[in-house]
């Protein structure tokens, strides 16, 4: 929100305190300040300037060629703008002169082959408006020379402020003020404005009515005949446009005045056109169409608050008024609306409605229900002073039940508990009291504080002690520098998932995090994608059911890249639904943690020492392998191979812990890789973590190291091809006694020279007792009936033999 | 004569004999001297021309010479081969070395070990929960109640009326405040979501690390000082920080921490918005509601509870500028790190 520091000063004596001094208080306050600029700083360097000649430009049809006064000399300029002519005064910039918009310094340069020494500015390029048709023309009056600032009174500093949403009191002038007020030790100045008597005169020309009381606790109306409707007076279009606001005529914008005074929103009804010159606040019983001051048409739905004449609604309540009933420059007679809604009934309509105003930001906060009057009354008096009208006496004040102030019992032992130190009681009955929080009654350790209305958000002794602390600093709040450590037991669920990643990291993978947010064919690739209500773009429509789609798209950019040799892995959630009902509760979908392996492209470039290898299959494998020891199960899985086509895979292995499969991975087919426009070979494996994480290994004990040397054999046998190695090596070890300890395999050859379909596999046996040492006797006898039994078994011939 | 050229032999062998200092050069000395065809074989070739008379005079006079090189070679050689650094073996040394690939962490999950470390030390348990929360843990638990303008800080997406995509990680506090009784002293990492256009400013999902403690004595100052500590084992010890009131649905009092903008040392810069300041995270007392809200009494216990966003965090710490590049993963990008 923008906040003048010329219109604060109305309310509160700053003194000569600099700018930065205030910024900085109300940051520290809870009132962020944003960003502020202080006019007379940005617009030092314009000045007021006459166009004495406007010629054409030799080179360019739309460009015209000025001669400048700057007062002193005659410049010669460019000018681009249409509406520029002899004789206008106008916003000179000179070389050197910083333009707001875009924060750019002007230098003397030649257009078109033509020099020019400045610069006629728009409106727009000074942020002083929005109209960037034009140069900006200023009055005749001016003297070509005066600096800008003392010209057009530009002399604010406007302030951004950020307002938290639990601060509807300080979205005015005024309620800023307060806070100054309070930070400063200052009084704070309202203007005096003096409130009729109910009802009165006014009761002759119009009544009020309230049917929803619960959503309109108190609706304000004043009256004024005989106004004349016209453009604004300078000071008050000025007040408005500093604060960003676009000024209308001299009705709207008093009530846009008085909103951002005081904080509460206004409605100038034109009184001609209220049926039966009636107001009746109430919530439809049906959905209404209805167009608001917009000229849009909007749907509402049924018990949508409104405001309505005799006849027919007139206004949305809280949010906008209706076309049917605005103010025009026929307007003669005008009803100000000041009233008090519920927030939450603003809010709602607003949500459904989409439509977010000045006034839906106030009433949706909570403004003072005990001001309306007062806002009305302001509003009139000023309307009558720049508009002529006539106010009638008398306020049609509907207020059936009044909400009174609240008291809330404050003990200081609680301040001391919550903020960690003692704060001296004169100075929280100070703050306090700058804070109009009006203290009712103490004792020696409590306090009785009555909550003015206007800070809805402070309901409990917690919210007073917040104002304290805010008042008084958070940078009093000591910082100490002991902490005391409860001797609970510490846990960490990560520390698994640490585990994994630092295992990855060490075979070689980098990390990856993709976004679970993906678009519907994506998403329904591998499993039933649960879908976002309102999602961004169709393209982040579901959340992931699984993490390879989102890592074959990071292959793909990759590829695209020149990075074609690839190690990655991912730990991530995926979501499924499982039902086709509106997800309710948790039974109707899945979150689960997943862990993918993906390998693609070179394993080693070709290198001086090394030739070049691709990933493959086995690559995979052993990495997975490598893995599930590092993490000390590689002693209670067991794979499963399928080297039968399936929907993503040529062929694959899954990973089964008794008889729950834990993951799944293999050489993906050609044809969903095609979907991700990937052209070379992937490899994948996803691990479902929950499942992973759930096994237990078993425990580690101590083994010593072998004190008894080793006994090596090597065979090589040729099989028949379709004989796999693990049946060959499973035969081996049931038939060997308990002193083979391991076998490797060490060659793998297929050659015609072998017969058809025949292949050669060798193997490296290992021989030892943990016990004693062997005598080459008792192995050369085990190995040679090894040798018998595998012949006879596989039909298998000894190579070398 | 023959005396003349021993006498050049001697000179010359002592000259070269001074220069070896490898076993190549020396392995070059001994074939030109004591080779078959070397100097002092050559010398003794000579022999055959010399009258008898002189024949056994000469020949002393050569074997005295050769014993005496040879003894010199011998000292030389001994010497060479002690000498480590002299001898040389062929091979190149300066051909490339065999690496061996080690990846990497995703630089969130390295910033965010950072920040689990420093916390671990000061006896948080680290806890985690689901990305598809439910409305309640995500927003009435902690005191955003329906139809509030607090809701509208988190731009939600919405799974259904009663589940949303976690707008941020404090419904973890939530979880664990339902599961046990004080005293909790956690950190919840994780991923969060909001329905923010995609800039380099600002993504759909980011990640988060909230912090809760619970107990019968937790006050603002021990938040501070907890803080700082952080700010200052993460960032350096240098730094300067403030606090200042914000506000946060479930804490009250609640407040930003700033620290100074590590970038312009606070003169004011682009990334800090010419204010010296960066703002880091968010925190506060944890408010009676949401104590309330998860049966613990509200009058015994008091606690802070505080959460910042790790993308901002490693944004400043490495100079990134664009948040997009954390989850385009681009090799180039995770091999940086």
């Amino acid at each position: 929100m923008k906040i003048s520091l010329n219109w604060l000063k109305e309310y509160v004596d700053i003194g000569d305190m600099p700018v930065v001094e205030l910024v900085n208080s109300l940051t520290m306050s809870g009132l962020e300040v944003e960003d502020y600029v202080d006019q007379k700083e940005i617009y030092k360097d314009f000045i007021v300037g006459f166009v004495k000649e406007k010629n054409k430009h030799p080179n360019a049809d739309r460009l015209s060629l000025c001669t400048v006064s700057n007062g002193k000399e005659d410049l010669q300029v460019i000018c681009g703008a249409p509406n520029v002519d002899k004789g206008q005064k106008i916003i000179f910039a000179p070389v050197g002169a910083v333009i707001p918009k875009g924060n750019f310094q002007l230098k003397k340069a030649k257009i078109r082959g033509v020099e020019s020494c400045g610069m006629i500015c728009s409106e727009d390029e000074l942020e002083l408006g929005d109209d960037h048709d034009g140069i900006m023309v200023l009055d005749d009056s001016l003297i070509e020379g005066t600096p800008l600032c003392d010209a057009l009174n530009l002399n604010d500093v406007i302030m951004e402020i950020a307002i938290t949403p639990n601060r509807p009191d300080a979205l005015s002038h005024i309620g800023v003020a307060r806070d100054v007020c309070a930070l400063l030790g200052k009084e704070l100045k309202i203007p005096e404005v003096k409130i009729s008597e109910s009802l009165g005169e006014a009761s002759k020309f119009a009544a009020v009515e309230i049917e929803d009381v619960e959503n309109c606790p108190r609706y304000s109306a004043k009256i004024i005949k005989d106004v004349q409707i016209k453009k604004s007076p300078a000071w008050l279009e000025d007040k408005l446009k500093n604060i960003g606001l676009r000024p209308i005529n001299n009705i709207v914008d008093i009530t846009n005045f008085v909103m951002h005074e005081t904080g509460q929103p206004l409605h100038a009804f034109d009184l001609n056109k209220l049926a039966k010159q009636k107001i009746i606040v109430k919530s439809t019983d049906e959905e209404t169409k209805f167009t608001t001051l917009d000229s849009k048409e909007r749907t509402l739905p049924k018990n949508t608050l409104m405001i309505c004449d005799g006849e027919k609604p007139v206004a949305v309540a809280g949010i906008m008024g209706g076309e049917n009933s605005e103010i025009n420059e026929n307007t003669k007679d005008i009803l100000i609306e000041s009233a008090y809604f519920n927030p939450s009934s603003i809010r709602r309509t607003a949500k459904v409605l989409q439509l977010s105003t000045d006034a839906s930001y106030r009433f949706e906060r909570g403004t003072n229900p005990n001001i309306t009057d007062f806002a009305a009354e302001r509003a009139a008096n000023l309307i009558s002073e720049l508009s002529g009208g006539t106010i009638i006496d008398g306020i049609l004040d509907n207020y059936p039940k009044k909400i009174e102030p609240q008291n809330i019992i404050i003990r200081y032992s609680r301040v001391t508990k919550l903020l960690g130190y003692d704060i001296d009681k004169e100075k929280i009955k100070n703050v306090l009291n700058s804070l109009e929080l009006k203290i009712v009654s103490e004792d020696n350790d409590n306090l009785t504080v009555s909550i003015p209305t206007f800070r809805p958000d402070i309901e409990r002794e917690v919210d007073v002690i917040e104002e304290i602390a805010r008042i008084n600093g958070f940078e009093n709040i000591p910082t100490i520098s002991k902490i005391s450590i409860t001797l609970d037991k510490k846990t960490d669920e990560t520390t698994f998932a640490e585990l994994l990643r630092t295992t990855a990291n060490g075979l070689g993978f980098y990390e990856m995090i993709n976004n679970p947010l993906q678009n519907k064919e994506t998403a329904s690739v591998i499993g039933t994608p649960v879908f976002v209500k309102n999602p961004q773009s169709l393209d982040m429509e579901c959340l992931r059911t699984s993490l390879i789609p989102g890592a074959l798209k990071v292959v793909s950019q990759n590829i695209k890249y020149g990075e074609k040799d690839l190690q990655l892995f991912e730990i991530g959630n995926v979501f499924n639904k499982l039902s086709d009902k509106k997800i309710s509760s948790v039974d109707d979908f899945t979150e689960k943690g997943k862990l993918i392996f993906i390998l693609t492209g070179k394993s080693s470039k070709k290198q001086w020492f090394a030739k070049e290898k691709g990933y493959d299959f086995y690559n995979l494998k052993g990495m997975l392998n490598s893995f599930e020891r590092k993490i000390s199960l590689d002693n209670v899985l067991n794979d499963s191979y399928n080297n039968i086509e399936s929907n993503f895979y040529d062929y694959f292995i899954q990973k089964n812990y008794k008889e729950t499969q834990i993951g799944e991975g293999g050489k993906l087919n050609k044809d969903l890789l095609k979907q991700f426009d990937i052209a070379q070979d992937v490899y994948l494996f996803e691990y479902d973590l929950e499942l992973l994480k759930s096994i237990i290994p078993d425990k580690k004990y101590y083994i010593e190291p072998l004190k008894f040397p080793k006994i090596y054999r090597d065979f090589a046998f040729i099989f028949d091809k379709e004989i796999d190695f693990e049946t060959v090596r499973d035969f081996i070890n049931k038939k060997s006694s308990d002193l083979l300890k391991s076998i490797r395999l060490f060659d793998l050859f297929e050659h015609e020279s072998l017969g058809r379909n025949k292949k050669s596999l060798a193997f490296a046996m290992e021989y030892y007792s943990n016990k004693r040492t062997l005598t080459e006797e008792e192995v050369e006898k085990d190995f040679r009936s090894l040798i018998t039994a595998v012949t006879n078994k596989f039909g298998a011939q000894l190579r070398g033999n | 004569m023959l005396q003349e050229k021993i006498e050049q032999i001697k000179e010359d062998f002592s000259k070269e004999i001074s220069n070896i200092d490898n076993d190549k050069q020396l392995e070059e000395l001994r074939v030109k001297y004591f080779s078959k065809n070397g100097l002092i074989a050559s010398l003794f070739g000579l022999l055959k021309d010399a009258s008898k008379e002189e024949k056994p005079q000469l020949g002393k006079v050569l074997n005295t010479l050769r014993s005496g090189l040879q003894n010199q070679f011998n000292v030389v050689k001994e010497q060479v081969s002690k000498d480590g650094s002299s001898k040389s073996i062929d091979v190149d040394l300066t051909l490339p070395g065999i690496e061996r690939n080690i990846g990497s962490k995703h630089i969130l999950t390295q910033t965010l070990d950072e920040i689990k470390s420093i916390f671990k030390g000061m006896g948080f348990s680290v806890s985690e929960g689901p990305e598809l929360e439910s409305d309640y843990n995500n927003f009435e638990a902690l005191n955003f109640p329906p139809d509030h303008p607090a809701r509208d800080m988190q731009d939600t997406f919405f799974i259904s009326d009663d589940f949303v995509l976690r707008t941020h990680t404090s419904p973890v506090q939530i979880r664990l405040m339902q599961a046990q009784k004080p005293p909790v002293r956690a950190i919840m990492p994780g991923r969060v979501y909001r329905n923010e256009a995609v800039s380099s400013r600002s993504y759909c999902m980011f990640h988060q690390v909230e912090g809760l403690y619970v107990d019968t004595d937790v006050t603002f100052a021990e938040l501070k000082g907890t803080l700082a500590s952080f700010a200052k084992q993460f960032y350096g010890d240098n730094l300067k920080f403030r606090f200042r009131p914000s506000f946060f649905p479930f804490t009250e009092p609640s407040a930003e921490m700033d620290i100074t903008c590590f970038i312009c040392k606070g003169d004011g810069c682009k990334i800090c918005k010419h204010s010296g300041w960066l703002e880091i995270l968010g925190c506060g007392m944890v408010d009676p509601n949401v104590f309330d809200n998860v049966g613990y009494d509200n009058e015994k216990y008091t606690g802070y509870a505080f959460g910042m966003g790790i993308e901002r965090i490693a944004m400043l710490k490495y100079g990134i500028t664009d948040i997009r590049v954390f989850f385009e993963n681009d090799y180039r990008f995770l091999k940086q790190f």
